[in-house]
């Protein structure tokens, strides 16, 4: 590769800026475009990130082969027994005989080596299966008292373009240092709108066939719920998080591990943004069905504001009309300690 | 003997590894080397020493065969060992030579050792940086971390490196077998890091099958480094194996200085996604060779390049594979990215050995 600076000064080519810097970022700019036409285009389908991120973690241990008990166990009781007869082939001519000697005159040693340590791995194993045993009772019956997770739940009337909340929402992250997560991101009508007023904007729904709308515009969506999707990004690589439909109805233990994948993938100087039904429409006649399902209840506007100044931000909460729902916008100077809930 | 101190004192150096191609190893080699130079007497304490290093340090509980009065010993701090006990347990003045370390999420699920290792990392820093007289944070990035483990005097000053390596005559071998491949034509991208879960190979390999699949079918991908993650390193090969890129993705394992500048001399593009750098030789090293750099900004990594690489806001392969594009056919963005990078390598290698000692200096001075 010829790695000279002959071709180092900007020539100016015809329409690109003669700045070098300026060219970069015009780069920068047509690279965002290219990735959304091809998005559009359908060339890399909204699920296919996800599709490679789940063939790589078939792979690891935590999500793969290992990370089913029962699928350990048998590796484990395949591995167990330890076989003191070496194979003797060799690619050599005289290797084979030499080899079958050496193992005959090592054999009452090696064999009785193995032996105990065969022993020593079935006792591992037989202890492993009672713990597998004794884990699978524990499970069924925390299955019986298990909160279910609460999924996204939209009021048609609060979760729109047209709502009070998306202007000041869309300001907010006007300065965010880096892409935009909208959670539950539906047809992507907000991260269409951030991306209108210049922002850099992707989103996640769980709901399946949402992400995929045919004619919703080329928008950089994925079908996922936002808990795994943190999980799956580089920390602090967000620079801009937005919640809405999504916090409703959890519960404490669920909103504490959103809120610290938040955290973590939140850049310094990010802003974290949520929107939330009040209490009065949760309760309302006219509230979908899924309120009643859920495990938890809408927390109110002082409350998110103590809980995320708790985890460092600078919160400020604004109501809707009608008390109907609010809009918490958060930001934070700096990564700190993930969001532990506190005795509060 | 010090001039400046008007006294015998010594400053010596404590590591918990001290290897040849790793970039602690070489900067306190090459610290020791610029300290002895300055008159002072200095020498190397580590809790393992590589075999080829072995007349260049001591096992650092031999370190009261060679103690004297005055004393001031720099930390090489990089991961969790028994020279930080040591050291908290002697009380000899301090000095922090920071170069980041690894945070156990980088490793939960894949290797429960090092998450250990990497827990036991956060809590040495948080007992040692109160102490320390001085901090050298080597990226802003690792000033703020020191600063939150309480350390009160911190510098910010560069790792001091051998960048020469990635230009000096490549390994004749190594460099026949990279222009073979690169005779079947597509572009060489390269990525040189240990395979483990916060460098995120996989990510740099969903990101060539996508450049592959939209824009250059025959691109090949060189990851270069050792491993210090068997987990993570077989489930890569096994990902590779899945996506049929078992022959456009050659893993070298560690190579000596000579391959590493054979994959330098051949790459279009220098690709990181790593989700966490201290500082990031590498990527300075790729700038050195002129080879363009395009890069996650996670970490100290935008510290490091500054304006001399393609900065990405995301990692996601598709966002990745269309910067790759401009990166290996835009010439007038080559051009730029190639002389923006030569500027900011000699920046960040300029003076840096002075500037260290002179920062080591003064605080030996103010403690006096």
């Amino acid at each position: 590769m010829d790695h000279t600076d002959t071709d180092a000064t900007p020539t100016g080519a015809h329409g690109a800026p003669e700045d070098p810097k300026a060219y970069v970022e015009q780069v920068m700019a047509e690279i965002a475009e290219e990735v959304r036409l091809r998005r559009s285009s359908g060339d890399l389908p909204p699920k296919l990130e996800r599709e490679l991120d789940e063939l790589f973690l078939a792979h690891s241990p935590v999500a793969g082969r290992g990370g089913d008990l029962g699928e350990a166990l048998r590796m484990v009781d395949a591995a167990t027994f330890i076989d003191p007869v070496v194979p003797v082939e060799s690619e050599r001519a005289a290797g084979q005989f030499v080899k079958k000697g050496m193992r005959s005159l090592l054999l009452w040693y090696v064999g009785w080596v193995t032996h105990q340590m065969s022993q020593s791995a079935s006792a591992v194993s037989r202890a492993l299966h009672i713990v597998d045993e004794r884990l699978t009772e524990l499970e069924r019956r925390v299955e019986v008292q298990r909160v279910p997770d609460a999924g996204v739940i939209e009021f048609p009337s609060l979760h729109g373009p047209d709502s009070w909340w998306v202007e000041p929402a869309v300001a907010s992250l006007a300065k965010a240092p880096g892409r935009v997560l909208h959670a539950a991101c539906g047809d992507g009508w907000l991260v269409r709108r951030i991306v209108a007023a210049g922002g850099d904007a992707y989103g996640v729904d769980p709901r399946p066939r949402q992400v995929d709308v045919p004619g919703s515009g080329p928008s950089d969506l994925r079908e996922a719920a936002v808990v795994d999707h943190l999980r799956a990004v580089a920390p602090a690589a967000l620079g801009g998080i937005v919640l809405s439909a999504t916090v409703e109805g959890m519960a404490g233990g669920e909103r504490a591990q959103l809120l610290a994948a938040v955290g973590t993938r939140l850049a310094p100087g990010g802003t974290f943004v949520v929107h939330s039904v009040s209490r009065t429409s949760w309760d309302a006649a006219d509230a979908p069905a899924e309120t009643d399902l859920a495990p938890g209840r809408p927390l109110r506007p002082e409350a998110w504001c103590r809980l995320l100044e708790d985890s460092g931000y600078q919160a400020e909460a604004r109501q809707g009309p009608g008390g109907n729902d609010f809009l918490v916008v958060a930001t934070r100077d700096a990564v700190t300690a993930p969001y532990a809930p506190s005795g509060r | 003997m010090s001039a400046a101190a008007g006294r015998p004192v010594a400053i010596h150096q404590f590591i918990a590894t001290l290897n040849p191609h790793d970039a602690t190893g070489t900067h306190a080699l090459k610290l020791r080397e610029a300290l002895r130079a300055a008159g002072w007497r200095s020498e190397i304490f580590a809790e393992a020493i590589h075999d080829d290093l072995a007349a260049e340090a001591h096992k650092h509980w031999t370190y009261p065969e060679h103690a004297a009065e005055g004393d001031v010993a720099v930390y090489q701090f990089t991961t969790s060992s028994a020279v930080a006990g040591y050291l908290a347990e002697r009380g000899l003045p301090l000095i922090l030579d920071f170069h980041n370390y690894t945070g156990p999420e980088y490793f939960a699920g894949w290797e429960p050792q090092s998450v250990r290792r990497a827990t036991a990392a956060a809590e040495e820093l948080a007992r040692l940086a109160p102490r320390a007289r001085l901090g050298l944070a080597k990226s802003p990035f690792s000033e703020a971390t020191l600063r939150r483990a309480g350390c009160r005097h911190i510098t910010v000053v560069p790792v001091l490196a051998d960048y020469g390596r990635v230009t000096a005559s490549p390994d004749p071998r190594v460099a026949a077998e990279l222009a073979r491949l690169r005779a079947a034509g597509g572009a060489d991208i390269l990525f040189v890091g240990r395979v483990v879960p916060s460098k995120r190979q996989h990510d740099l390999v969903k990101a060539l099958w996508a450049y592959r699949r939209l824009y250059d079918p025959r691109a090949r991908l060189h990851l270069v480094g050792g491993t210090a993650s068997y987990e993570y390193s077989k489930s890569l090969h096994g990902f590779i194996a899945d996506l049929g890129l078992a022959a456009a993705v050659r893993v070298t394992g560690e190579v000596s200085d000579a391959a590493l500048a054979a994959h330098f001399e051949v790459a279009d593009v220098y690709l990181s996604l790593s989700a966490h750098e201290g500082f990031g030789v590498p990527l300075v090293e790729a700038m050195v060779a002129g080879v363009p750099v395009v890069t996650r900004g996670a970490g100290a990594v935008a510290d490091t390049v500054a304006d001399a690489a393609l900065v990405l806001a995301a990692g996601d392969h598709a966002y990745v594979a269309a910067a790759l594009h401009r990166a290996c056919t835009d010439e007038r963005l080559r051009g730029i990215l190639r002389q923006a990078g030569r500027l900011r390598s000699r920046r960040i290698a300029a003076d840096a050995a002075p500037r260290i000692v002179g920062a080591i200096e003064r605080a030996v001075a103010e403690a006096a």
